[in-house]
């Protein structure tokens, strides 16, 4: 199921099986619906649908999973010879580049211009090359497309080589496989090499090539153990199994055959359905006699398996999409502005070329005697160059569009790549995104989306791992109404085998009264009842202990394998209390009690499921009684005791103190079954586990019947322990504006006290909770919730005077709690709406038992019907589908494997490293790229209406007065490297201030740094710096002899430094790096202006030397430089002291707070001295 | 922080502008526009037949009045208005490589058509519109009251002076020492001025000022120098001889200026004013920054984050 550790868990595993070993694991009880599949099929599966043609295609065992055969529509099964490579299928090299260095030149391009904008300057610099409408020199106009595409495509080739190394590494990786028409050799084959129905080996330790079905293992009961870390994150064994026929048969013989039919391949990792034709029998095979492409093989010597899917369709691949390409919040916006920008463009064009018609429709007349206009060619007689006033309009308006296209900046593009890249290498380098427990470092895996860590509005956590550190621990126990909870010392303990000393993997603190209780006793009945409650804990498990060498040659170390992490650390706590489980096999468990190996047979099991929420096992014990021992969640426990009112009122005051502790707390009960209770039971127990329909049903009914009067022995708390402070980040994130939703595989309870212990939940919340087990039961619940909303809304709008007020203010703060199986009922489904509307209003959701694509349909709703940023965040493969739902997709690199990790957009160690993130990087990315986007865009127009206005001086011929050069430089060098470091490294707040004020993450959320208005008040500075620059120069050169070249130049340089010195303005924390920038690249311009002036087959020869050596040049560059950042000064002054925002008051604050530092520091100065 | 800057910038500039006005006032400037004074009565309703006609004798004596005293240097300009020398088809119809080099002779390249080759085939140096429509009227001056008596030689006659009114880098090295006109003006429109075939180009310096293409439809060019002081109210003849064809576009202003020079050129009074004007509106801002921070003081609340 989900990587999730449920509390009680066990359906995952199917016990050993005993004696009959042929017959078929008994089919795991499932959900209705396998939500797995719900972000993509609605469709609620009637059992009764199943089709004839299915029928008669499989044996009707295979029932559990039919589904997804009914899914694959018409479900063409693929049969493989086992033994005969068939090249009918995909063979199982993998490919994830996407060039190879053939197609790179053509693909690449064709993905770069995939964006419209390059789209748009290849089509101008296509026009620039006719020659009536070419405004720059040929090679001068390609160099900035040239440019940009040169880096983008360096970019991408340097990603797909690495991408080519890994596949190269991956598929030349060896596996044994059989050789043709052998029995027993396996020579090594490249993994590329292998094919569908080849049979491979693998080792221990080894990872599986392909998608193969077991066909024997080096265990005589055909167990195999698997590590699924790779898949799903999952680090402990898996157990799957080769049919007994297959194993049979290869032990005998060697030999193998048998034509295998299984289903298409398909993303879903939990199931699968096969059948397999041997002899003349049809061998049933279900999802544990698979073993996946990517998984471990792990404590079983070898396995033997045929592979049915290779390559690409392996389900680690098929699942492995890769992240679908993200594009930031600022670049979606930034559309709109292009297109208003575009608007602009299209307009000052058709303003030029329309002025221009007009001014030819006037001087109709005289073009052919003006000097300056000369009409005609006289050796040819004809007109040279001109075609008609309406054709002049029309090449008026394309050249128009060549010399204003920087308008729509081409070096954004690249500018905002490199900040990226620049702000990514601080993020990395930033010592508190730096674990040092597991030396994980902060990694930015998508580059594109940095300013988006600034607007984040909905989080979306998975828990276990997340949260939690995913190590459970046994905390204390309550036993027989007496609490043990004052474990100090970790004593390890030890038994011993063959006079070998095995100690369990990991000792457990003991409380020394329960100890020296456990020793001295056994006799008493206090004794007894402490003994019994340990064995309960031993027994009552599906753990398999597995004896691992250590480096000291007398010394093993038992390590306990389960699915449960729980039942993990109760069987690690039975073992340091002296009750060790040291061997299970199918039939009975053996355990050391205190010294003493006693044999324990298992006659039954009653796996866990959500309805009981317990789990028991019916034990033959040693004493030759039959015992039923039984944990479980508390609410069904006490359901089904025996009335002994004292101690459990005990246990249930003791385990009301363990939960709000926020342990994880589990009931342990039992039963002696007489003879005939125990006869009754085996019956029914055979029939159910034998029956052929609905045999989970039965179990079930045979499990509630034999049940009951339990006897309660106590009860225990587990921690799973929260990472550090992730409810001091959690509250951060919360009072930054954010809502926390936790999206669990846990189940309800777990989930709320988890929601408890990380202060999610609190206890003035009030709580709505949805599990329900149908649609229509949904529907009441949620409508019901509505109603309880509105009602409370009510209720507290009428009690505080202030209407405006929000349910959180007014006190009245509420918690969703939705479960998976509800969520089967309601997403993608017309109730998705309702819950929207409820979640929404809710200040806390909690989702528990949900399946990964339920992550992501739960994110899906809020992604799609609200204009909110999304951020996901998880740590195992569980998490992938959310993660890359969401906007914003994060990785824990911890514990679980490195499936979270790939997926995710930036990875990093904690939980708690997100507030740094968001608040602090966050916000300064999306300050700083806001900031970029606005400025690159003024600033190009700052320069486009500069050219603009000077037209209207050209007979509206758009003749530039700045050189073609200083053109095409303006935004590539002149400008361009300030924005580019100060959008790295400007700061608005300090870390300290940020991290001190959550609520200043507020102003990303509210778009308050790049939004359509500032976007008009940056055109309008523009428009009024670029009067400045222009008209200034006009009239003071108004009838002299100034020359085109130099008014140039000047205005070249003039726009330079008014567009810097905007920026210098708005820098908040100058350092070196920033000065070097600002004023060398204005510095730069000057030099690029000299060397422009300095070759003679430009125009302007000389230019500059003359003009510098006026005094007007300089008094002009003054006043330009005055008049036109007076008003930019102004008015951010002006809204600085009356319309302060939040980062402006806590920016006054910082002053404030490093003068009182230096007064400080100077008072004790003056009193020494 | 913000007012004292803005204070300070008024501080400033104000002095400037007035300097600047001052300076700006001390220019002489004596504009006379001939155009249609220089056209007689009778020819003014075709005033293109009357400058195509080349059988009219063009020259024209008018007098003018000095109004305060020039210092010398006295620089003469001819004035244009409404001729686009940054029409595109114009400013760029030149080649500087045929300019410089005399082997590059035949680099006329596309820019200079339809002024590239001549009715013979040859290339035509310099080419292109810009040579091609060569401002050619002249100018000459003389002191009209102040006529020489016996024995004293009186003042110096009103020579003007041709040289230098390039710049040394157009002489030096953007006008070739060994490049001659060739082909010049001999097409079958005429646009300007003739070259003296015999004078390389980088003797040409009349060539070179109108080539530095004006960077605005009205604007003047040097056209020469005189070292002489004039005294206010002195009468001065011009002798214009008016050939360019300024008639056949319009608004074709033609004038010529005497000026002296100040240290921020011409007389042009708008930089003065400019400054006065940002340094007042920043004393005025200031000011109202101030008042606005006295009447509405930063409130409590507005340290509070929201």
């Amino acid at each position: 199921m989900s990587s999730e550790r449920p509390l009680l868990d066990a359906t995952a595993t199917t016990p050993p099986t005993p004696a009959a070993a042929s017959r078929l694991p008994p089919s795991q009880p499932e959900p209705p619906v396998r939500a797995d599949h719900l972000g993509f099929s609605v469709e609620v599966p009637d059992p009764f649908r199943r089709s004839r043609r299915d029928n008669r295609d499989q044996p009707p065992d295979l029932s559990a999973s039919r589904r997804e055969l009914q899914e694959g529509g018409d479900c063409e099964s693929r049969a493989v010879v086992v033994g005969e490579p068939s090249a009918e299928f995909s063979g199982n090299a993998i490919r994830t580049a996407k060039y190879s260095a053939l197609t790179f030149l053509p693909r690449n391009l064709f993905e770069q211009f995939r964006r419209l904008s390059y789209v748009y300057f290849l089509a101008i610099t296509v026009l620039n090359q006719l020659p009536q409408v070419a405004v720059f020199g040929r090679g001068a106009s390609v160099l900035p497309l040239a440019f940009v595409l040169f880096v983008t495509a360096v970019k991408d080739a340097y990603e797909d080589f690495r991408r080519h190394r890994s596949d190269r590494r991956e598929n030349n990786r060896l596996a044994a496989v059989l050789a043709p028409q052998t029995a027993s050799e396996f020579p090594p084959k490249k993994w590329k090499h292998i094919r569908v129905g080849d049979v491979v080996r693998v080792v221990s330790s080894e990872t599986l090539p392909a998608d193969m079905v077991l066909l024997a293992t080096s265990d005589s009961t055909g167990v195999a153990h698997v590590q699924t870390v790779n898949l799903d994150g999952e680090t402990n064994l898996k157990t799957r199994y080769a049919k007994q026929e297959t194993q049979l048969r290869f032990s005998h013989n060697g030999g193998v055959g048998g034509i295998l039919h299984c289903e298409r391949p398909n993303r879903n990792i939990y199931g699968f359905q096969a059948y397999l034709e041997i002899d003349g029998k049809r061998v049933s095979l279900g999802p544990s006699n698979i073993v996946l492409r990517g998984c471990e093989l792990k404590n079983t010597s070898w396995a033997i398996g045929v592979v049915v899917y290779a390559g690409k369709e392996t389900k680690v691949m098929l699942n492995n999409s890769g992240p679908p390409s993200k594009r930031s919040r600022l670049e979606t916006q930034l559309n709109r502005e292009t297109v208003i920008l575009s608007i602009m463009l299209i307009g000052m064009c058709t303003t030029a070329s329309v002025l221009a018609g007009i001014w030819l429709l006037n001087h109709r007349g005289e073009l052919e005697f003006t000097q300056f206009f000369r009409e005609k060619d006289y050796t040819t007689g004809k007109n040279y160059n001109y075609y008609g006033v309406g054709m002049q309009i029309f090449i008026t308006f394309l050249m128009a569009v060549i010399v204003y296209q920087v308008i729509i900046p081409i070096s954004l593009y690249i500018s905002m790549e490199m900040v990226r890249l620049g702000q990514a290498y601080f993020m990395g380098a930033d010592k508190d995104l730096y674990d040092k427990s597991s030396r994980s470092k902060f990694q930015c895996r998508a580059l594109n989306i940095n300013e988006d860590l600034g607007q984040i509005k909905y989080v979306f956590s998975d828990k276990t791992g997340t949260l939690t550190e995913n190590k459970m621990e046994f905390q204390c126990a309550s036993i027989h109404g007496v609490d043990y909870s004052s474990g100090k010392d970790t004593r390890g303990y030890s038994v011993v085998v063959d006079d070998l000393l095995w100690t369990p993997k990991v000792a457990v603190r003991t409380d020394p009264q329960l100890f020296k209780l456990l020793r001295n006793g056994g006799t008493n009945v206090e004794g007894k009842l402490v003994l019994d409650f340990f064995l309960a804990l031993a027994v009552c498990n599906t753990i398999v202990p597995l004896v691992v060498d250590t480096r000291d040659p007398r010394q093993k170390l038992i390590d306990y394998q389960g699915e449960s992490p729980d039942e993990q650390a109760l069987a690690y706590a039975a073992a340091s209390y002296g009750i060790v489980l040291v061997e299970r096999t199918s039939g009975y468990v053996v355990i050391d009690v205190l010294g003493d190996r006693q044999r324990f047979d298992i006659l039954g099991l009653h796996e866990f499921d959500s309805d009981r929420k317990r789990m028991s096992v019916i034990v033959g014990c040693p004493d030759s009684t039959v015992k039923l021992y039984a944990k479980g969640a508390d609410s069904s426990m006490f359901g089904i005791t025996n009335k002994e009112l004292d101690s459990v009122r005990a246990t249930e005051a003791h385990l009301h103190k363990y939960s709000s502790l926020g342990l994880r707390t589990l009931v342990v009960g039992m039963r002696e079954l007489s003879q005939p209770e125990y006869e009754e039971w085996q019956s029914a127990y055979e029939n159910a586990s034998t029956a052929v329909l609905g045999r989970g049903n039965l179990l079930r009914s045979v499990a509630v019947n034999i049940e009951c009067n339990i006897h309660i022995l106590g009860a225990t708390g587990i921690e799973d322990k929260l990472q550090d402070g992730v409810p001091e980040a959690i509250e951060s994130l919360r009072q930054a504006g954010m809502k926390v939703w936790i999206l669990t595989g846990d189940k309800q309870e777990t989930a709320i006290s988890i929601g408890y212990s990380c202060k999610l939940l609190t206890n003035d919340m009030t709580q709505i909770v949805i599990n329900n087990n149908s649609k229509e039961s949904c529907k009441k619940s949620l409508e019901e919730a509505i109603a309880t909303i509105k009602e409370l809304r009510v209720t507290s709008t009428l009690d505080t005077l202030n209407p405006v007020l929000s349910s959180e203010s007014a006190g009245v703060v509420l918690a969703l709690i939705v479960d998976g199986n509800s969520l089967v009922y309601i997403l993608e489904t017309e109730l998705q709406e309702e819950l929207f509307k409820v979640a929404t209003e809710c200040s806390v959701v909690l989702c528990c038992r949900v399946a990964p694509l339920q992550k992501a349909g739960i994110v899906a709703l809020i992604k799609n019907r609200t204009d909110d940023m999304t951020l996901a965040i998880g740590d195992g493969a569980n998490d992938v589908s959310m993660i890359q739902m969401a906007d914003v997709g994060i990785g824990i690199s911890g514990q679980e494997g490195g499936q979270a990790v790939m997926a995710s957009d930036f990875s990093m160690g904690q939980f708690r490293f997100l507030v740094p993130l968001l608040l602090v990087h966050g916000h300064w990315n999306y300050q700083r790229m806001g900031y970029m986007i606005l400025y690159n865009f003024y600033k190009n127009a700052t320069f486009v209406l500069v050219l603009f206005w000077y037209v209207l001086y050209t007979a509206f011929t758009l003749t530039t007065a700045i050189s073609e050069w200083s053109s095409l430089l303006y935004t590539v060098l002149y400008t361009s490297l300030p924005t580019i470091v100060v959008g790295i490294l400007d700061k608005d707040l300090s870390k300290s201030t940020l991290l001190a004020y959550p609520k200043l993450y507020g102003s990303g959320q509210r778009n308050e740094k790049y939004n359509l208005n500032l976007f008009v008040l940056n055109m309008v500075e523009a428009l009024w710096q670029s009067l400045v620059v222009i008209y200034i120069p006009y009239f003071a050169y108004r009838q002299s002899t100034i020359d085109m070249s130099s008014l140039g130049d000047l205005w070249a340089l003039a726009s330079v430094i008014v567009v810097n010195m905007q920026l210098a303005m708005d820098i908040i924390r100058w350092n070196w790096i920033i000065h070097a920038f600002v004023w060398g690249t204005i510095a730069a311009t000057a030099i690029c202006l000299f060397v422009i002036d300095s070759i003679w087959f430009l125009p302007g020869y000389g230019a500059i030397y003359h003009l510098m050596g006026t005094g007007l040049f300089w008094l002009l560059l003054l006043i330009i430089v005055a008049a036109a950042m007076v008003p930019h000064f102004v008015i951010k002054a002006f809204t600085e002291h009356f319309r302060p925002s939040d980062i402006q008051i806590a920016r006054e604050m910082e002053k404030f707070e490093a003068l009182n530092q230096v007064n400080r520091s100077e008072i004790p100065m003056r009193t020494l001295s | 922080m913000v007012i004292p800057v803005l204070a300070f910038v008024g501080l400033i500039f104000i002095p400037i502008g007035l300097a600047c006005i001052v300076s700006s006032n001390k220019v002489v400037e004596v504009v006379y526009r001939y155009d249609t004074k220089c056209v007689p009565g009778n020819m003014l309703h075709n005033k293109v037949a009357y400058i195509q006609n080349a059988s009219i004798d063009k020259t024209c004596t008018r007098t003018l009045k000095i109004p305060r005293d020039m210092k010398r240097p006295i620089y003469i300009y001819y004035q244009l208005d409404k001729f686009y020398q940054n029409h595109r088809r114009y400013s760029t119809s030149r080649s500087d490589a045929q300019l410089r080099e005399p082997k590059a002779a035949g680099d006329v390249a596309e820019f200079c058509k339809p002024e590239a080759f001549a009715a013979n085939g040859r290339p035509i140096v310099p080419c292109g519109l810009i040579a091609w429509s060569l401002f050619n009227d002249t100018y000459s001056f003389a002191r009209r009251n102040r006529l020489p008596r016996d024995g004293d030689h009186g003042p110096p006659p009103l020579t003007v002076s041709k040289r230098g009114i390039s710049w040394p880098s157009e002489r030096g090295h953007l006008f070739g020492k060994n490049v001659f006109p060739r082909n010049f003006q001999n097409g079958s429109l005429v646009g300007g001025g003739q070259l003296d075939p015999r004078k390389p180009l980088s003797e040409q310096e009349d060539l070179m000022v109108w080539m530095r293409t004006a960077a605005l439809p009205r604007f003047r060019k040097l056209y020469g120098r005189m070292e002489a002081d004039l005294v206010a109210g002195e009468l001065i003849t011009v002798t214009v001889r008016n050939s360019y064809n300024s008639y056949s576009y319009a608004g074709g202003e033609k004038a010529v200026v005497l000026s002296t020079a100040g240290w921020l050129g011409g007389r042009n009074g708008f930089l003065g004013r400019a400054y006065v004007v940002v340094g007042m509106a920043c004393f005025l801002l200031a000011l109202l920054l101030t008042l606005l921070c006295l009447v509405f003081p930063m409130k409590e609340e507005h340290l509070l984050l929201r």
